[in-house]
C-alpha cells in the first residue's frame, strides 16, 4: 500500500449531489453517513459539499434538464481516482418520472445517472436504506485503494 | 416591529449562490443583493427540481395517481397520500372506517415528529452546532424505525388507501405497546434537548432576533404552518379537519418570528403530537382498516386541504370514468418563499442561509407547475 492509499484509506470523503428526486434517498444518505446510528464516520468515510476533495460521488436523483450540467461539472472537478455511486431507483432508471409523457421521450429527464456520468455501484431502492447505502460504498473502497 | 422595505434603487453587489451550493441541500438559486454584507434584497428561484407529477397523475387510475403523489416529496409522503386519497373520498363519498382515521392521524403525526426533528437537526447543523444537530438525529432515528414498522419502508409507506389504510398498516397489540414506549423515550430525549437548548446563551444569541419576521407581513405574504405560527397567529387547520375531531390538543404560537421562535415552536410543537399519539394509542377502536363499499362515479373537481407538518397542503382533481383529471397541487413551501426572502433582508450574510433554513423550504415540493410566458 502507498503513501496515497494508506492517507486515502484513513478519510474517505463522499460527496452527495442531488439531482432533482423526491428529497427521500438524499436525506437517507445523510443520515447514514451523519446520524448516530448509523455513523458511516466511524469507518473513517466523511460527508463533504465540495467536489475537490471527494472521492466518492453518490448521486439521487433523475437528473432533470437543468441539473445535467452542474451534475457534468462537479463530476470533472473531482480528482482522479474517483467512483459514482447511484442511488435510488430515480438514478438507476428513471424512475417514476422517466416515461412521464408516455411514448413521447421526456426533455424534462435527461437520467438515468448512466447516461451522464459512468457509473460504478448501483443502490437500488425507493428509497435507499440506509444498510443499502454503506454496502454500496463500501464495496466501492477496494477499487478506491489499489487505484495507486 | 417595523415593516421592513425592499430596496428598489440597484444594487452593485450581488452575491449568488447555486443552484448547486454547498451551504443548500436542494438545488435551487438564490441571488443576494447586498450592501457592507447586509442582505438588502433576495431573491430565490426554483425550476430546477421541475418533474410534472400532475402531468404524469393526468389520466391514471386514481388508485395509481394516489400512490404517485407520495413521489412528490420524501420527507412529507404520507401527507401527500393521505390528502390525495382524501380528495377522492370527499368526492365520492365515502366513509372511512374510525379505526382507518386513528392510524392515518398516528402516521401523520409521526410524519410530523420527523419532519419537525429534521428541521431542528438541519437549523443546528446551520448554526453549526454539530452536538445538538446529532442529538435530535439520534431521536429521529426511533421515529423512522416506528414508520418503517408500521408502514414498511423507512421513506414512503404507502399507508392509505382509497377507503382507509392499507391492510398491513394495521396495528395490533404489540406495536401499539412498542409504539407507546418508544413516544416515552422520544418525550424524554426531546426534553432534554429542550432544556439544555434553552439554556446555552452561546447558541441563544446566535439565534435570537435574526431572520424576524413580522406577523402582519407574514399575513400579507400568506405564509401557512408552523412558520406562520412562530410570528404569533394563532391558525392550524387541524382545529378544522374532522379526523382530528376526537383529540385534544394546543395550538401552539411564538411571539417573535425570529430563528428562535420557529426553533423552539418545532420543538413545543412536537409535545403536542406526541399527546395525540398518546390518546390515539388509548383510545383507537376495533374493526375493519378499510371500505371496499363505494362506487365510482364521474365528479366535478374536488378540492381538499388539510395541515401538514410544513403548513397547509392543497390537492385537487376531477375524476373522470375512474381517471384522475385536472389536478392540482400546492404545496406549503410555495407560500413561505415570500418569508424566505423577506426575513434574509437586514441580516447579515453569514446569517442569510440561517433565515431560509428557519421557514423549513422544501423545494423539491414546491416545483409543482411551470408558467410558460410567450414573447
Amino acid at each position: 500500500m502507498g503513501l496515497k492509499s494508506f492517507s486515502r484509506a484513513r478519510a474517505i470523503h463522499v460527496m452527495l449531489v442531488y439531482t432533482g428526486g423526491c428529497n427521500g434517498c438524499d436525506i437517507e444518505i445523510v443520515n447514514s453517513i451523519l446520524s448516530p446510528r448509523f455513523d458511516a464516520e466511524q469507518y473513517n468515510v466523511f460527508l463533504t459539499w465540495n467536489p475537490r476533495e471527494a472521492d466518492v460521488l453518490v448521486v439521487t436523483g433523475p437528473v432533470t434538464h437543468l441539473n445535467r450540467k452542474p451534475l457534468e461539472e462537479i463530476y470533472k472537478a473531482i480528482p482522479n481516482p474517483k467512483l459514482v455511486v447511484a442511488a435510488g431507483s430515480c438514478a438507476l432508471m428513471g424512475g417514476v418520472y422517466k416515461n412521464c409523457y408516455g411514448d413521447i421521450p421526456s426533455e424534462e429527464i435527461e437520467g438515468p445517472v448512466e447516461n451522464i456520468i459512468p457509473v460504478d455501484a448501483k443502490v437500488p431502492g425507493c428509497a435507499v436504506r440506509p444498510q443499502d447505502v454503506l454496502a454500496g460504498v463500501v464495496s466501492l473502497l477496494p477499487i478506491l485503494l489499489d487505484a495507486d | 416591529m417595523d415593516e421592513k422595505v425592499p430596496r428598489s434603487n440597484i444594487i452593485e453587489t450581488e452575491i449568488p449562490m447555486g443552484t448547486v451550493h454547498p451551504a443548500a441541500l436542494e438545488p435551487y438559486r438564490v441571488r443576494f443583493f447586498v450592501e457592507d454584507e447586509i442582505v438588502q434584497e433576495a431573491e430565490i428561484t426554483i425550476g430546477v427540481n421541475h418533474r410534472g407529477i400532475e402531468r404524469i397523475m393526468e389520466g391514471l387510475p386514481v388508485e395509481k395517481a394516489n400512490a404517485l403523489t407520495e413521489k412528490i416529496c420524501g420527507i412529507c409522503s404520507n401527507s401527500h397520500i393521505w390528502n390525495s386519497c382524501r380528495t377522492a373520498e370527499i368526492g365520492l363519498g365515502i366513509e372511512i372506517p374510525e379505526r382507518a382515521t386513528y392510524i392515518r392521524v398516528i402516521m401523520g403525526e409521526l410524519e410530523r415528529l420527523h419532519s419537525h426533528f429534521l428541521y431542528l437537526a438541519h437549523g443546528c447543523e446551520v448554526l453549526s452546532h454539530e452536538t445538538f444537530s446529532m442529538r435530535i438525529f439520534y431521536l429521529r432515528e426511533i421515529v423512522m424505525e416506528l414508520l418503517a414498522m408500521i408502514g414498511g419502508n423507512r421513506v414512503q409507506y404507502g399507508c392509505s388507501v382509497l377507503g382507509g389504510v392499507r391492510p398491513r398498516c394495521d396495528v395490533d397489540e404489540a406495536k401499539l405497546l412498542r409504539l407507546k414506549n418508544d413516544m416515552d423515550a422520544v418525550e424524554e430525549g426531546l426534553t432534554g434537548f429542550v432544556e439544555r437548548f434553552l439554556a446555552d446563551s452561546v447558541v441563544q444569541s446566535r439565534i435570537t432576533g435574526v431572520g424576524a419576521l413580522p406577523h402582519k407581513q407574514a399575513i400579507k405574504l400568506a405564509v401557512t404552518g408552523p412558520t406562520l405560527r412562530a410570528t404569533g397567529v394563532a391558525r392550524d387547520l387541524r382545529t378544522t379537519m374532522f379526523e382530528y375531531d376526537n383529540f385534544d390538543f394546543n395550538v401552539i404560537t411564538q411571539p417573535d418570528g425570529d430563528v428562535r421562535s420557529n426553533l423552539v415552536m418545532r420543538a413545543l410543537e412536537s409535545f403536542e403530537s406526541i399527546k395525540i399519539i398518546r390518546q390515539a394509542i388509548a383510545n383507537i377502536p376495533e374493526g375493519k382498516v378499510v371500505t371496499r363499499d363505494w362506487e365510482m362515479f364521474d365528479t366535478d373537481i374536488i378540492e381538499s386541504y388539510i395541515e401538514v407538518p410544513r403548513g397547509t397542503l392543497y390537492h385537487s382533481y376531477a375524476l373522470e370514468s375512474g381517471r384522475v383529471r385536472h389536478c392540482i397541487i400546492r404545496t406549503p413551501s410555495m407560500a413561505n418563499i415570500g418569508a424566505m426572502k423577506y426575513a434574509c433582508i437586514g441580516e447579515q450574510l453569514t446569517d442569510a442561509q440561517l433565515c431560509i433554513v428557519q421557514c423549513d423550504p422544501c423545494f423539491t415540493c414546491t416545483d409543482r407547475a411551470i408558467e410558460i410566458i410567450r414573447r
